[in-house]
């Protein structure tokens, strides 16, 4: 577990502000001045399990996007492996599988294992091993025996698992997620919380990063917290630590106090 | 990646277009109808026009229908150039694939050339519906023509118009919607360009224009090949200037488009619809 897998240094982004009407023209070339991340750093090791949590706007998904090679950071530096996200982006996509919770992007009318053959072969598996591959991520899914359908005849659900199973396909080493199970019923939600902590990353040592609202799924998911707030780290520890050093009940009230979010004091008092 | 890998994946792409495709058979029997209502217009339009006069503008061995016929199928080889790569990145955004594509191992360069493949032979598959209907029922006749050299130029126009093309998904990809420099440049090349007729009848300034964009040489080229059946002699400066465009404009789009990408993902925009 010493072996860095991800790692995030000072990392800053700043986006250039919204312009509507014809201003919206000049947007590509507007001067960043809207801060996404302040100057984050942490560090995920092999085989860890790490939760990004933190209130709407706090820099979890552009965390996520930036090490998923989507968006490039203003300053700072982010690695997957050996692999610099903004200089080495081939690289780095090779080692990771990247999944949003909002994520339909499918072809509708191509079945969901035309569609799993089609990313298997944009990641360089083919053939056989396609196959092979298809089944057991769709087997974990538990939509092996809907495979055969056209997407658009699937559920929200359904094409979330597919969307879940897409990003597993290529058995990547570290596993980036952006609310996992946000489309998922609660039995699926469970089924698939015990497959990323049970099967990917205790029985396979995949890292997980992973951002989340759901505060009982990051204490059954997550070895670490890593607490975000208007771009800013507040707290990297696991659960219990950051009950301890809050002196919270729960995980929930051990946020809320580090966040100090003024919604949150509200609900406290 | 090696080549190997880059022409399974493009492979993938014309699978992919060739399955969805599958679900609008429908669509190909009106396309094919449709092709044929097009045909004969322009046969009916020509019977009307043709006089001496114009013959004599006209390249020699051919009449108007045939050069209408073919400035007609082959103009769409720029409309398909210049709007299939925008096009494949708008159906990624419509569906919402671009994401999925874009975290995969396939860089975006191979993403817009294996979504053009498919709609570049649907095109050559529509070129032949309207060549063949116009031989079939109108008299179209290009028992002359000069195939490999028709295929030479064609080859040399879409390594030309895929310069266009690749600047037009660079806009596309930068702005997200609209791209006027698309439509000026179709509007001047369906005026100046001799889909309908020889640029001899412009006035003197528009032939200069004529002269500066693409869709000249590989107009003039295909009819010289396919109604005329000129040899490569005649041929060769209009494949040169073809190659000569794509030289300049391919590295100049790639380029640009490089720039662009790398521009959304700093402000953060490459996956907004």
């Amino acid at each position: 577990m010493s072996e860095r897998s991800i790692s995030v240094e000072n990392l800053e982004k700043y986006f250039p502000p919204a312009l509507a009407g014809w201003r919206a023209l000049l947007q590509p070339l507007a001067r960043p001045t809207e801060c996404a991340l302040a100057g984050v750093s942490f560090t995920v090791s092999a085989g860890e399990a790490v939760a990004l949590v933190g209130p709407n706007g706090a820099g979890k998904s552009t965390l996520l996007r930036i090490l998923a090679t989507l968006i490039i950071p203003t300053r700072g530096r982010a690695t997957l492996g050996a692999a610099n996200v903004e200089y080495d982006p081939a690289l780095a996509r090779r080692q990771f599988g990247y999944h949003t919770g909002g994520d339909e992007g499918f072809y509708g009318r191509l079945s969901g294992r035309e569609n799993l053959a089609f990313f298997a072969a944009m990641n360089n598996i083919t053939g056989n091993d396609a196959r092979v591959r298809i089944d057991r991520v769709a087997g974990w899914m538990g939509i092996a025996e809907d495979l055969h359908r056209q997407v658009r005849t699937y559920s929200t659900g359904m094409t979330h698992r597919l969307g879940l199973a897409r990003a597993l396909l290529h058995g990547p080493g570290i596993l980036l997620l952006d609310e996992p199970t946000r489309s998922l019923d609660p039995l699926a939600a469970a089924d698939f919380r015990r497959l990323l902590k049970e099967e990917l990353v205790r029985r396979h040592g995949t890292t997980l990063l992973f951002a989340s609202h759901t505060l009982n799924e990051v204490e059954e998911i997550a070895d670490r917290v890593v607490l975000l707030d208007g771009g800013k780290l507040l707290a990297d520890d696991s659960p219990r630590g950051l009950r301890a050093s809050t002196g919270a009940a729960s995980l929930e009230g051990a946020i809320v106090r580090l966040a100090r979010h003024p919604l949150h004091e509200e609900t406290l008092q | 990646m090696n080549r190997a890998s880059t022409l399974r994946k493009i492979g993938a792409f014309f699978w992919r277009d060739l399955a969805i495709a599958r679900g609008y058979r429908g669509a190909l029997v009106l396309e094919t109808l449709e092709a044929l209502f097009g045909v004969a217009t322009y046969y009916y339009l020509s019977r009307f026009v043709q006089t001496p006069e114009l013959s004599r503008e006209l390249p020699a061995g051919s009449n108007y229908f045939a050069f209408a016929l073919v400035g007609f199928a082959f103009f769409d080889y720029l409309s398909v150039s210049i709007g299939a790569f925008d096009a494949s990145l708008e159906e990624a955004h419509r569906n919402r694939t671009l994401e999925a594509l874009l975290v995969t191992q396939t860089p975006l360069p191979v993403i817009l050339a294996g979504s053009a493949l498919y709609p570049f032979a649907a095109l050559a598959l529509r070129t032949c519906v309207y060549l063949g209907w116009g031989a079939l029922l109108f008299g179209f006749a290009p028992q002359s023509a000069n195939w490999p050299a028709a295929i030479a130029i064609l080859l040399a126009s879409i390594l030309a118009f895929a310069g266009l093309g690749i600047l037009s998904a660079g806009y596309q990809i930068l702005f997200k919607r609209g791209n006027p420099a698309k439509w000026i440049v179709l509007g001047v090349s369906a005026l100046v360009g001799g889909m309908m007729y020889p640029i001899t009848v412009l006035p003197r300034p528009l032939q200069l224009l004529a002269r500066m964009i693409p869709v000249t040489y590989s107009l003039e080229g295909m009819r010289a090949a396919l109604l005329s059946g000129s040899g490569w002699a005649t041929i060769w400066p209009s494949i040169a200037a073809l190659l000569i465009f794509a030289a300049v404009l391919l590295p100049l789009s790639f380029a640009l488009f490089g720039w662009a990408l790398r521009r959304t993902k700093i402000t953060g925009t490459l996956t907004h619809v």
